[in-house]
C-alpha cells in the first residue's frame, strides 16, 4: 500500500539561544493509505506541533516531511496554500466554520477555491452531506445548528475535495458523547470503505480507540505505539488507558 | 491611589488604544479653531463689516462645523467605548462600585479632552496662519499676515468644546449604568445576522431618491418654497440613501449569490458572503460616507467653479477694459489721456458705442418676463461688428430692414430658439416699430446693467430711430493685460467722481475674485474637513472589521487560501465599501450641483465642465489614497 506520510527525524525548537524549548525531538512517522491513526500524549508533548507541521502551517527546525510524495520543505508559500487545498482536509476542535457562509457553502468551499464546475460541485455536496446525515441542514447558518452538526459540517468540508490526508485535531473535544460516537463511526467508515487516510490527534482514549493504530508521544519523542489488530474496540480502549497511565499526566486528561 | 490617579494611569498606560480617540478630538479642535481664528482675523473682520453675505457664509460654515465636530467626536467616542466595554465590565466584576467606575470614566474623558483642546489650539494657531496665507494667495493679494493669537477664537473654541466634552464625559459616566454586566462582556461578540432581502424598503429607497432628484430639478418662486423644497430634499435623500444601503445592496449581493457559476468560483464566495454579513452594520457608515462625499464634491465644485468662471464672467460682464458714458468733452478728454498714456497697458482698440434705450414688448412671454418694464437697449449692426473686431471675437452680424439679433442676457440660459421668429414692438414717442429676431448672439459689448436686454438692429433702422431719440454714447477701450490695470483704474475713478459712470474689466474681475476666493476658501476648508472625516470613518470602520475578521482569515489560511487570494478578496471587499458610496455620492453630488447652479446666479449660463471635472478628480485621487491605505492596513492586520 502507498505511503501517504513519511516524516523523518522531525525537530522543532522554539525560542532563542537563551531559553530553548524543544517541542519535537526527532520524531519518525509513517502513515499508509487508508490508515486511521491516532496520536496521543500528555499536554505539551508536542501533539499540536506535530499536527501543525503536517498541516504545513508550521515549519520544522530540522528533519524531512513528505506527504503524498511531495516534500513539504521544498515548497514556497503559494505552493503550500495549493497543497493544503488539494491534498489536506481539516477537522478542528472548534469547528472553524465560517459564520458568514451557510452549511452548504462551508462544505463546498474547498471545491469553490479549486474552481470545480458548479454541477460537479453541487453533486459532491449532496453526496458528502448525505454521508454525514446533514442533508436537511444545507441552507442553515452555523449559528443555527448544534455543535455535533457543526462538526459534521466541518468533517464534510474536510473530505469533499478527496484529500490525501485528513487531519483531525481533537474533533470530539467539544461534543457530547452521542455526537462524538456518531462522528467517530463515520470517520472509521471513511477509512475502511473509502480508503481515506486519517490522522487523529486527541486526549480522549475513547476517541483513540476507534483508530487502527495509536502513537504515543512524550516530551517531543515517540513513547510507544499500539496497534488494534484483532482486539475488540473495548479491549483496545483498555490498552490505551494502560499506556496513558504509564506515560503519566495523560490519564487525568483522558478521564 | 485616588480615583483620579487611576484614571490618569489608565490614560497614560493604555495610550495606544486611547490614541485614536485622542487624535480625532485633537483633529476636531484644530479644524474648528483654525476656522474660528480665521474668522476673527482683522483681514476677514474688515471684509465682514462691509459685506453681509460674507458674514452669513461664516456663520453658516461655523454652524456646520460645530454640528460636524459634535457628531464626529460622538462617533469616535462610541467607537472608543465599544472597545472598552470589557475593561469596564472587569472593574465591575472585581467589585468596584458603579459610581466609582462612572466617575473614573468621567475623569478620564475630561483629562483627554482638556489635553486635546490645548494641543489642538496650539496646532491650530500654526495652521490658521498657513490657511490665511493660502487665502490671500487665492485672492491675489499682497497683504502681509501677522502671526497672531486670537483671544476671541480661543474663548470661542474653548466654550464649544467644553460643552461637547461635558456631554461626552457624562456619556462615559453613564456607560456602566446603561448596560448589564453580561452585555459589557459580550460587546465584541454582538453578532450580525445575514440579512434577508425585502422588497418594499428597496423600492421605497429608489422612490425616495428619485423624489429627491425630482425636487432638485424643481424651480421655486419664493424663498419659502425654496426652503420647503430644500427641507423635503434633505429628508428624502438621507432616508433614501440609508434604505438604499440597507436594503437595495442586499438585493445586489443576493443576486451575485444566485449566479452560482461565478459565486462558487474561487474566493468570490468569501467576499460576497462577508459583505452581505456586514450590510446591516455597515448601512449607516455607508450612508454617512455617501452623503459626505456628495456634499464635499458639490461644495468644492461650486467653490472652484466660482473661482474658475470669474474670469469668464468678468469678460462677459465688462467686455471692454474701460467703458464710460461720454458726456462732457473736457472730462472725456482727461479720461482718454489717462487711458492712452498708460504705457504698460497699450490700447488695442477704442470705439464709441451709441445705445438707444427704447420701451418695448417682446412676443415671447419668457423674454417679456425677463424684460418686464425695462428698456430694450438697441445697438446698430456696424457698431456691434466693430466692437467684436476690437475684442477679437467672431460672430459678426449682417442685417437689413426690420431684422434683428438678440444678445444673450448675462446670467441666463436663453438660446436662439427663444428668439428666432419672435418680434419686439418698439414704442418711440412718435411711432411703433416692429422688429423680428432672426437669431441670438452670445457676445455682449456693453457693460452690464439690469435688465440686460440688448438687441442689434440694422444700420438704417438705427439711423431712423436716432432721429426721434438721443443715443447714449458709451466710450469703450480695450487694452492689453487688462487684469492689472489697478493704477489707471484708480486714477480714472478719481476723475469720474462727479457722476460719470465708469465700468472697468479690472474692477469687475477683482470684485468677483474676492468673493470667489473667499467662497473657494470657505467651501474648500469645509470640503477638506468632510474629506478627512469621510476617510477616517471608513478607515477606522474597516480596521475594526479587520480585527473581527482575523479569525475567519486564519481558517481560510488553514484550508489553503493563498496570500494572493486573500489580498484579492480584501481588495474586492474594500472596493465595494469605498466604491459604492463614492458612486452614489457622485450622483447625489451632480444633482446638488444642478440645484446650486440654479440658486447661484453667477453660475448660470456658464460651462462648468472643466472646474467640476478638476474638483471631482481631485476628490477621487485623495479618496483613492484612503482606499490604498485601508487595504494596506487591513492586510497587515489580517495576514500578520
Amino acid at each position: 500500500m502507498k505511503t501517504i506520510v513519511e516524516a523523518k527525524q522531525l525537530k522543532k525548537i522554539y525560542g532563542n539561544s537563551g531559553t530553548v524549548f524543544t517541542a519535537l525531538d526527532g520524531i519518525d512517522l509513517t502513515i499508509r493509505e487508508g490508515e486511521f491513526v491516532g496520536i496521543m500524549g500528555p499536554s505539551g508533548a508536542g501533539k499540536s506541533t506535530l499536527l501543525n507541521v503536517l498541516a504545513t502551517i508550521d515549519e520544522v527546525s530540522s528533519g524531512e516531511v513528505t506527504i503524498d510524495g511531495e516534500n513539504l520543505l521544498k515548497m514556497n508559500e503559494e505552493d503550500l496554500s495549493a497543497f493544503r487545498r488539494n491534498k489536506l482536509g481539516f477537522i478542528f476542535q472548534d469547528y472553524n466554520l465560517l459564520d458568514t457562509l451557510t452549511v452548504k457553502e462551508n462544505i463546498l468551499l474547498p471545491l469553490a477555491l479549486a474552481k470545480v464546475n458548479t454541477a460537479e460541485l453541487e453533486r459532491r455536496v449532496i453526496e458528502v452531506a448525505d454521508k454525514f446525515g446533514i442533508s436537511n441542514l444545507l441552507e442553515k447558518y452555523p449559528y443555527q445548528i448544534s455543535g455535533g452538526q457543526k462538526q459534521r459540517t466541518a468533517a464534510s468540508r474536510s473530505i469533499i475535495a478527496k484529500p490525501s490526508l485528513i487531519l483531525a485535531d481533537e474533533p470530539t473535544g467539544a461534543l457530547d458523547s452521542k455526537s462524538a460516537t456518531d462522528l467517530l463511526e463515520t470517520l472509521k467508515e471513511l477509512s475502511e470503505e473509502d480508503k481515506a487516510t486519517i490522522l487523529l490527534v486527541t486526549h480522549d482514549a475513547f476517541a483513540a480507540s476507534y483508530c487502527q493504530r495509536v502513537i504515543f508521544i512524550k516530551d517531543g519523542k515517540l513513547f510507544t505505539e499500539l496497534v488494534k489488530g484483532n482486539y475488540s474496540r473495548k479491549e483496545f480502549f483498555q490498552k490505551i488507558l494502560d499506556v496513558l497511565a504509564a506515560i503519566g499526566g495523560g490519564v487525568d486528561d483522558a478521564l | 491611589m485616588t480615583l483620579f490617579d487611576l484614571a490618569k494611569k489608565n490614560v497614560t498606560g493604555n495610550f495606544r488604544s486611547y490614541l485614536l480617540y485622542f487624535l480625532s478630538m485633537i483633529f476636531s479642535v484644530v479644524i474648528y479653531y483654525t476656522f474660528v481664528s480665521f474668522q476673527y482675523s482683522p483681514e476677514v473682520q474688515m471684509g465682514i463689516e462691509s459685506s453681509n453675505s460674507l458674514l452669513n457664509i461664516f456663520i453658516g460654515a461655523s454652524v456646520i462645523l460645530i454640528l460636524f465636530v459634535a457628531v464626529f467626536i460622538f462617533y469616535s467616542n462610541s467607537f472608543f467605548t465599544k472597545k472598552r466595554k470589557k475593561e469596564v465590565g472587569l472593574y465591575s466584576l472585581l467589585g468596584m462600585r458603579k459610581k466609582t467606575i462612572g466617575k473614573m470614566l468621567f475623569y478620564e474623558n475630561l483629562i483627554m479632552s482638556a489635553a486635546a483642546i490645548v494641543i489642538g489650539i496650539i496646532f491650530g494657531t500654526f495652521l490658521s496662519k498657513l490657511f490665511t496665507m493660502l487665502l490671500l494667495r487665492l485672492l491675489d493679494s499682497a497683504v502681509e499676515v501677522g502671526f497672531g493669537i486670537s483671544p476671541e477664537a480661543i474663548i470661542n473654541t474653548f466654550i464649544v468644546f467644553l460643552i461637547i466634552t461635558l456631554c461626552t464625559s457624562f456619556n462615559a459616566y453613564r456607560l456602566i449604568y446603561r448596560f448589564k454586566l453580561i452585555e459589557l462582556f459580550q460587546a465584541e461578540k454582538e453578532g450580525e445576522q445575514t440579512p434577508k432581502a425585502s422588497l418594499a424598503p428597496a423600492i421605497l429607497a429608489i422612490l425616495l431618491i428619485g423624489f429627491s432628484y425630482w425636487l432638485g430639478f424643481q424651480s421655486s418662486s419664493s424663498d419659502m418654497e425654496l426652503l420647503l423644497i430644500l427641507g423635503l430634499y434633505l429628508v428624502s435623500i438621507v432616508l433614501g440613501t440609508y434604505l438604499l444601503f440597507r436594503f437595495l445592496t442586499i438585493y445586489l449581493l443576493r443576486f451575485a449569490q444566485k449566479r452560482k457559476s461565478s459565486y462558487y468560483r474561487g474566493i468570490n464566495i468569501i467576499g460576497i458572503s462577508q459583505l452581505l454579513y456586514r450590510i446591516n452594520g455597515n448601512a449607516r457608515s455607508l450612508t454617512i460616507i455617501a452623503l459626505l462625499s456628495a456634499v464635499t464634491i458639490s461644495a468644492i465644485s461650486v467653490g472652484y467653479s466660482f473661482y474658475y468662471t470669474n474670469e469668464v464672467q468678468a469678460e462677459k460682464d465688462s467686455p471692454f477694459s474701460y467703458a464710460y458714458i461720454s458726456s462732457d468733452k473736457e472730462i472725456d478728454g482727461q479720461l482718454d489721456k489717462v487711458i492712452t498714456s498708460d504705457s504698460l497697458h497699450p490700447v488695442i482698440g477704442q470705439t464709441e458705442i451709441p445705445v438707444l434705450n427704447v420701451e418695448g414688448e417682446v412676443s415671447n412671454p419668457l423674454l417679456q418676463d425677463y424684460l418686464e418694464e425695462g428698456p430694450v437697449k438697441l445697438v446698430s449692426e456696424s457698431t456691434y461688428n466693430k466692437a467684436l473686431e476690437i475684442l477679437n471675437l467672431d460672430g459678426s452680424v449682417n442685417l437689413s430692414g426690420t431684422e434683428a439679433v438678440g444678445i444673450q442676457p448675462l446670467l441666463t440660459e436663453y438660446s436662439s430658439a427663444d428668439y428666432e421668429g419672435h418680434t419686439v414692438t418698439l414704442k418711440t414717442p412718435g411711432s411703433e416699430e416692429k422688429i423680428r429676431f432672426t437669431t441670438m448672439a452670445e457676445d455682449r459689448i456693453i457693460p452690464w446693467s439690469y435688465p440686460d436686454f440688448s438687441v442689434i438692429i440694422s444700420d438704417e433702422l438705427f439711423k431712423d430711430l436716432a432721429k426721434q431719440l438721443t443715443p447714449i454714447p458709451i466710450a469703450s477701450y480695450e487694452v492689453e493685460d487688462e487684469k492689472t490695470t489697478k493704477e489707471t483704474f484708480d486714477e480714472l475713478n478719481k476723475l469720474t467722481e462727479e457722476g460719470t459712470q465708469l465700468s472697468s474689466y479690472y474692477e469687475t474681475y477683482r470684485r468677483g475674485l474676492e468673493t470667489a476666493g473667499l467662497n473657494l476658501f470657505v467651501l474648500g476648508f469645509l470640503s477638506l474637513v468632510f474629506l478627512a472625516a469621510t476617510g477616517s470613518v471608513i478607515y477606522f470602520k474597516q480596521l475594526t472589521e479587520a480585527h473581527e475578521d482575523k479569525g475567519r482569515y486564519e481558517i481560510l489560511h488553514k484550508i489553503g487560501v493563498s496570500k494572493k487570494e486573500t489580498s484579492a478578496t480584501i481588495r474586492m471587499q474594500t472596493l465595494f465599501v469605498f466604491g459604492l458610496p463614492l458612486i452614489i455620492g457622485m450622483v447625489h453630488g451632480a444633482v446638488i450641483l444642478k440645484m446650486c447652479s440654479n440658486i447661484f446666479s453667477a453660475l448660470i449660463g456658464t460651462n462648468l465642465t472643466v472646474p467640476i471635472a478638476i474638483s471631482v478628480s481631485g476628490y477621487i485621487i485623495i479618496y483613492l489614497f484612503y482606499y490604498l491605505l485601508t487595504i494596506n492596513s487591513v492586510k497587515k492586520i489580517v495576514m500578520k
